[in-house]
C-alpha cells in the first residue's frame, strides 16, 4: 500500500530543482497509479485518491438497512471523516491534499436512494428500457471557485452563520449542516497545517523543511482565511477538490484563467512569483487530480480572447507532468492562432489524449436555443466528461442520465414481430420506435422530476451547495430550488446501433429482399449461430452504415436524432411550469459495455451482449478507408444543438504528425471538425503497435495514459473489455492497424 | 454522361499533396512497376480480388459463378483464374468482403458528391482533391470533366502522375490542375525499362515541357532497395530537376511493403515480399551523399 508521509527521504545537503522535483513527483504518481491498478484498478477518471492502510472509515448509518440519507447523516458522517482523515504529504510537493475515499460510495450499492421515496412505477421502465436514470446521482455541476476566493471558508461560514439567523426554522436544517461541515473544514486544514509544521521539523533536508513550513504557514492562513498569492489560491482549489471529492466525488475544474490569472499576475507585478514556480504550481495541480479546466475562450462581455500568459503556462506544466490531464481548448473566431498551435503540437509531443476541443459558435448557439442570452452561454465551460457548466449556476445532471437506444430499438423490433396481424415493414418498425422512445424519454424526465424533489433526503450537496451564487441566501439544497438554471442533461447512448440495425433493414428486407423479417428475428434469436447465420450477419454487417458518408446509415442517424431531440425538447412543454429546461445529447460514458450487455444480437450484426458504440462514434468498419472527416461530418449531421455536447472520439496515429506540416494538418483538421457543427472533439493519439502491446500486456508501458470516453486514464488501469473499447476504436480509423502490426514494424524506420 | 473506372476513393488523405485531401484512384496504368503497392489499378479493367481469410464459407459465389471458376475443395475455397472473367457476380453476394472487384464506373456526380463532403477540411488545411491511381491521365476524358467541376466548386485540384503519355495528351489535363506530382523512378532509361515496362525518354521530355507551363509540380522517386535507392540514380535525378523553376519539391517515397497483401489477392507473384523499407541509417546515408543545389528541396517520406 502507498505511504501518505515522506520525510527524510534525502540526503540532507541535497537541493533539488522545480523539474527534479516534479519528476520524482511524476514516478511517485505512476507509482501509486500501479498500485491501484493491480487492486482492480477502475474504468473512469483518476481521481488523484490513494490506496494506503493508514485509514478505512466505516460508515454510520442512519437506517437500518445500513445507508446513510439526508442533512443530518450525511453531516455526521462527513465531519467524522475530517476529524480522522489522515493528512498526506509530500515534502518534494508544493501542496497538500491528497484524499482515500469517497464517502458517497461507502453506501451499501444498492441502498443509495432513500427508501421512503420509491418509484417502482418508473423503474419498471427503466428496466423496460435500460435506462440509467440519474436518480441519487450527485454532483456533475460545477462549483464557482471565486465564491471560495473571495470569502474563504471563514466567509463562508460567517455568510451562513448570517443568512440562518434571517431565515425561519424550516431552513434550519440546511443552515445547521452546512455550517457543521464548513466548521469540519476548518478544522480539518488547521489540523493540517499543525502536522505538516511538525512534520517541517522532523524533515532533515532544509530545502524540503522549509517547503514544508511553507505549506503549513499558506495552510493555516487559508484554512479560514481567504487566499492573496498564486500559490495560496492553487493550494485552496487543491483542498477543494479534495474535500469535494471525498464527500462525494464532487467536480472541482473550471475556467483556469478566470480561476488562477488575477493571483498570477498580481504576484508577477509584486515579483514575488516567476513562471517557473507557477509552472511548478500548475504541475502539482495537475499531478493532484485530473480535474477539468477550459483554457481559452472569449470573454462573455465583449468577445475578447481569454488567452494569457498563464494559458501557455498550463500547456507547459502539463507538457512537464506528462500524464493525465483534462484540459480543454475553447476554440472561438478569436483565438489565438500561436496558442491554438501550441497546444497541437503538445498533444502530439505527449500524446496523452489531452488538450480536447470544444466550439464556442456550435455550443453557444446551441444553448442560446433554449432562450439564454450569448454572454451567459459563453460562460458555460468545458468542465466533465462530455459536459458544459455554468460555473455557479446550473444544476444540471450531467452524464448521469442516459437511455439506451438500441434497446429501445429491440423493444420495437420485438412488438412488430409478436404481432401477427400485421406485416412488418420499415415503416411501422419506426413507428413503434418512435411510440416507445416517447415513453422511455417521457420515464426519463419522471425520473429527473422525482429526483429534483427527493435528492435532498437522500444525498444534499453540502460542498457544492456553498459555490453557487444565490444558494447560501435562499438556505436550499441545490436540487430544492438553489440553483438559478436546471438545465437537465438527457443523453442517449448506441444511436449507431439503432441507426444501422434501421439502415440494414431497410437495405436488405424492405428494398432487395434478401431475406423476411421473420427470418431475421429467427436469426437475432439464434445469435446468429444457427445455419447459414454468419453469412446473414455478414449481409447485414456490410450494408450502409453510418458514419460512411451520406449513406443509407447516416440518413437512419439523423432522423434518430432529430426524433429524440424532439421527444428530450418535449419534456421543456410537459414541465413547464417548473421552469426546467432539458437538453439532449449522445453519449455514453462507461456504460457502452453495460448497455450492450443488455441487449440481444441486432440486425446490424452485432451479436448478443457485444458492446453498443461509444458514444456518437459509429460502429468500426464504418468504411473501407476509415476516414475521419467521413466519421466527423456524420457525427456533426446528428448534433441535437441546444448547447449539450455529442463529442466526436478520435484515435490518431502518431506518424500523422511526423512530416514538417503534420502539424498545421491537424490543427487545420481539429478546426475543419469544429466548424462543421461538432460540439467537443476528444483525440488520443496513439501508436497502434504500442496500444496492441499494451492490450496483452498493460504494465508493459504504465505511463500510457488515454482518453477513453470524455475522460483520461492510465491504460493500466482499465479493465481488459475497456482496454479493448480503446484498441477497437484505434482499429476502425487504422484499417491497416493489425497488418502493420503483424508485419515488422515500419515505425522505427 | 461520362464514367470512368476508378479503384476507389480515400478521405483524409494527408500524404497525396497540400493539406487534406480526397484520393481518387484510377484503374488502369501504362506501367507495371514490379514494386507496385497499388497492384490492382494495373489493370485496365477490373480484376476480381479473392482475400480467403475473410471467405466464411457460404458457397454464394459458387452458386452465382457463369464459369465456374470458385469452387469449394476440402473445405477450402479456390478460385480457378484461367476461367474468371471478372463479371462481379460472386462480388454482389460477398458480404464478409472476401471477394472485391479492383475498381467499378463512376460517373462524375457521384465522384463530385463524395469529394464535396470534406470541403471545410480542404479550406483550413490547404488541401484539395488528389487524382492518382494507377494513372488517370489514360481516362483523360472523364478526368478533364471531373476536375473541372471540383475546381467549378473551389477545390483545388492536384494529379500524381508517371507522365508517360503523348505531351498532346497531357497538356490538356495538366490545364485543369493546380499542381502536378509526377514520378522520375530511374535515371538510366535501360533500367527505367527492366522495372516499369517503358523506357524514360518520353518521361524525361514531358517533365521539361511541363515546366514551361508555369504549373506548381512536386517531383518524386520510389525508394526501392536494389532498384532505385542508389546515390547514382538519385544524384542523377537531382541533376535533372535541379534548373526546373517549377519543380518546388523533391520527394523520396520510401518503400511501402503494404502491397504484398493485395498481390496475394489478385493471385500475382509479389517480387518485393521480403523486402523492407530502409532504415533511418540508411536514409541518412543516402541524403548525406547527395549533393544538392542551393534553393532546391528534397524531403523524404
Amino acid at each position: 500500500m502507498s505511504q501518505i508521509t515522506f520525510l527524510n527521504e534525502f540526503d540532507p545537503a541535497r537541493t533539488f530543482s522545480y523539474d527534479e522535483r516534479i519528476k520524482l513527483l511524476r514516478k511517485r504518481k505512476i507509482a501509486q497509479t500501479e498500485e491501484k491498478a493491480r487492486a482492480g484498478g477502475a474504468d473512469e477518471d483518476d481521481y488523484g485518491l490513494i490506496e494506503q492502510d493508514a485509514f478505512h472509515y466505516r460508515l454510520k448509518p442512519s437506517h437500518p438497512n445500513g445507508s446513510i440519507y439526508g442533512y443530518q447523516a450525511w453531516t455526521e458522517n462527513y465531519t467524522a471523516i475530517l476529524r480522522e482523515h489522515p493528512i498526506y504529504c509530500d515534502p518534494l510537493d508544493a501542496f497538500a491534499a491528497k484524499g482515500f475515499l469517497f464517502l458517497e460510495r461507502l453506501r451499501p450499492k444498492d441502498k443509495k436512494w432513500n427508501p421512503d421515496y420509491p418509484y417502482d412505477n418508473l423503474q419498471t421502465l427503466f428496466d423496460r428500457y435500460n435506462i440509467i436514470s440519474g436518480v441519487d446521482n450527485c454532483h456533475h455541476f460545477t462549483p464557482d471557485l471565486e465564491i471560495g476566493f473571495e470569502l474563504g471558508w471563514g466567509g463562508i461560514l460567517e455568510k451562513l452563520r448570517e443568512q440562518k439567523a434571517l431565515h425561519d426554522e424550516t431552513h434550519a436544517e440546511f443552515y445547521d449542516a452546512e455550517i457543521a461541515v464548513v466548521e469540519a473544514v476548518i478544522a480539518f486544514i488547521t489540523r493540517a497545517a499543525d502536522e505538516i509544521g511538525k512534520m517541517a521539523e522532523i524533515e532533515q533536508n532544509r530545502q524540503l523543511s522549509d517547503n514544508l513550513k511553507a505549506m503549513s504557514a499558506i495552510d493555516r492562513k487559508i484554512a479560514a482565511g481567504k487566499p492573496e498569492t498564486f500559490r495560496e489560491a492553487v493550494q485552496w482549489a487543491c483542498w477543494f477538490s479534495m474535500l469535494s471529492r471525498t464527500y462525494n466525488r464532487g467536480s472541482a475544474g473550471g475556467q483556469l484563467e478566470d480561476m488562477f490569472n488575477r493571483f498570477y499576475e498580481a504576484d508577477i507585478a509584486a515579483k514575488r512569483l516567476t513562471d517557473e514556480e507557477a509552472v511548478f504550481y500548475l504541475a502539482c495541480m495537475f499531478l493532484q487530480d485530473s480535474r477539468y479546466f477550459q483554457l481559452s475562450g472569449p470573454d462573455p462581455v465583449d468577445g475578447h480572447d481569454k488567452t494569457c500568459r498563464l494559458s501557455y503556462l498550463a500547456l507547459e506544466a502539463a507538457d512537464k507532468i506528462n500524464l493525465a490531464c483534462n484540459l480543454t481548448v475553447r476554440v472561438h473566431d478569436r483565438l489565438d492562432p500561436v496558442f491554438f498551435k501550441k497546444s497541437v503540437e503538445y498533444l502530439f509531443k505527449n500524446k496523452q489524449g489531452w488538450p480536447r476541443y470544444t466550439s464556442d459558435n456550435a455550443l453557444v448557439k446551441g444553448f442560446m436555443r433554449s432562450g439564454y442570452p450569448a454572454e451567459l452561454a459563453r460562460r458555460r465551460v468545458a468542465a466533465g466528461c462530455h459536459w458544459m457548466c455554468i460555473p455557479g449556476m446550473e444544476y444540471t445532471m450531467n452524464d448521469t442520465v442516459k437511455i439506451n437506444l438500441v434497446k429501445v430499438f429491440e423493444v420495437a423490433f420485438n412488438e412488430m414481430m409478436s404481432d401477427a396481424g400485421v406485416k412488418p415493414s420499415i415503416d411501422r418498425l419506426f413507428r413503434l420506435y418512435q411510440k416507445h422512445l416517447k415513453i422511455a424519454v417521457d420515464a426519463t424526465g419522471a425520473g429527473i422530476i422525482h429526483h429534483l424533489t427527493y435528492q435532498t433526503k437522500s444525498q444534499p450537496e453540502l460542498i457544492l451547495n456553498l459555490f453557487q451564487h444565490g444558494l447560501i441566501e435562499k438556505g436550499l439544497n441545490i436540487t430544492d430550488g438553489g440553483a438559478n438554471y436546471y438545465n437537465m442533461c438527457v443523453d442517449g447512448s448506441g444511436i449507431a446501433v439503432a441507426a444501422d440495425s434501421f439502415a440494414a433493414c431497410e437495405q436488405r428486407i424492405d428494398m432487395e429482399h434478401r431475406l423476411s423479417y421473420a427470418q431475421l428475428k429467427r436469426h437475432l434469436d439464434e445469435n446468429f449461430t444457427g445455419e447459414g447465420g454468419e453469412a446473414v450477419r455478414q449481409m447485414l454487417d456490410h450494408s450502409p452504415r453510418y458514419g460512411g458518408g451520406n449513406t443509407l446509415g447516416d440518413r437512419w442517424a439523423v432522423r434518430i436524432s432529430k426524433l429524440y431531440t424532439m421527444l428530450v425538447r418535449d419534456l421543456v412543454e410537459q414541465y413547464r411550469e417548473k421552469q426546467i429546461n432539458f437538453i439532449p445529447g449522445f453519449f455514453s460514458w462507461s456504460n457502452t459495455i453495460f448497455f450492450g450487455n443488455a441487449v440481444g444480437a441486432t440486425p446490424n450484426g452485432r451479436k448478443a451482449g457485444e458492446p453498443i458504440n461509444h458514444g456518437a462514434n459509429p460502429n468500426g468498419g464504418f468504411r473501407k478507408d476509415g476516414a475521419v472527416t467521413a466519421m466527423c461530418n456524420s457525427i456533426a449531421s446528428i448534433q441535437p444543438n441546444f448547447g449539450n455536447t455529442a463529442p466526436v472520439q478520435l484515435e490518431l496515429d502518431p506518424g500523422i504528425a511526423n512530416d514538417p506540416e503534420g502539424v498545421d494538418k491537424m490543427a487545420a483538421m481539429i478546426k475543419a471538425i469544429l466548424a462543421s457543427g461538432n460540439t467537443l472533439l476528444n483525440i488520443n493519439i496513439i501508436d497502434a503497435k504500442k496500444i496492441l502491446e499494451a492490450h496483452k500486456d498493460p504494465y508493459k508501458y504504465p505511463d500510457l495514459v488515454v482518453r477513453v470516453t470524455g475522460f483520461t486514464a492510465f491504460f493500466a488501469m482499465l479493465s481488459e473489455p475497456f482496454r479493448e473499447l480503446v484498441v477497437e476504436r484505434v482499429r476502425a480509423v487504422n484499417p491497416e492497424a493489425e497488418e502493420t502490426a503483424a508485419t515488422e514494424c515500419v515505425c522505427d524506420y | 454522361m461520362t464514367t470512368g473506372i476508378l479503384t476507389g476513393i480515400q478521405r483524409f488523405s494527408l500524404n497525396d499533396g497540400p493539406g487534406i485531401r480526397t484520393t481518387v484512384f484510377f484503374q488502369g496504368c501504362n506501367m507495371h512497376c514490379a514494386w507496385c503497392h497499388n497492384p490492382e489499378t494495373i489493370p485496365m479493367k477490373p480484376k476480381l480480388m479473392f482475400y480467403p481469410l475473410k471467405c466464411v464459407g457460404c458457397g454464394a459465389c459458387i452458386r452465382v459463378c457463369p464459369t465456374g471458376a470458385q469452387t469449394l475443395c476440402g473445405g477450402e475455397h479456390k478460385i480457378d483464374r484461367s476461367k474468371c472473367v471478372s463479371c462481379g457476380k460472386c462480388v454482389e453476394n460477398c458480404f464478409s468482403s472476401a471477394l472485391v472487384m479492383s475498381g467499378r464506373a463512376y460517373t462524375v456526380d457521384e465522384v463530385l458528391s463524395e469529394v464535396l463532403q470534406d470541403r471545410e477540411y480542404y479550406v483550413q488545411s490547404g488541401g484539395g482533391v488528389t487524382f492518382s491511381g494507377g494513372e488517370c491521365t489514360l481516362q483523360s476524358g472523364f478526368l478533364i470533366e471531373l476536375a473541372k467541376a471540383c475546381r467549378a466548386n473551389g477545390i483545388a485540384a492536384a494529379l500524381e502522375t508517371n507522365i508517360d503519355l503523348p505531351f498532346e495528351k497531357l497538356q490538356p489535363i495538366f490545364s485543369e490542375m493546380d499542381l502536378i506530382m509526377f514520378d522520375l523512378k530511374l535515371a538510366d532509361s535501360a533500367a527505367h525499362e527492366t522495372w516499369t515496362g517503358m523506357k524514360n525518354e518520353r518521361v524525361k521530355e514531358n517533365i521539361l515541357q511541363t515546366n514551361r507551363l508555369g504549373i506548381p509540380m512536386i517531383a518524386r522517386t520510389p525508394l526501392i532497395p536494389g532498384a532505385t535507392d542508389t546515390v547514382e540514380n538519385i544524384q542523377a535525378i537531382i541533376d535533372f530537376l535541379a534548373p526546373l523553376e517549377h519543380v518546388t519539391l523533391y520527394e523520396l517515397l520510401n518503400f511501402n511493403p503494404l502491397g504484398g497483401s493485395k498481390m496475394d489477392a489478385l493471385g500475382e507473384e509479389n517480387p518485393f515480399a521480403c523486402t523492407k523499407p530502409l532504415k533511418k541509417d540508411a536514409l541518412n546515408e543516402l541524403t548525406e551523399a547527395l549533393t544538392i543545389p542551393d534553393g532546391f528541396t528534397v524531403r523524404i517520406r
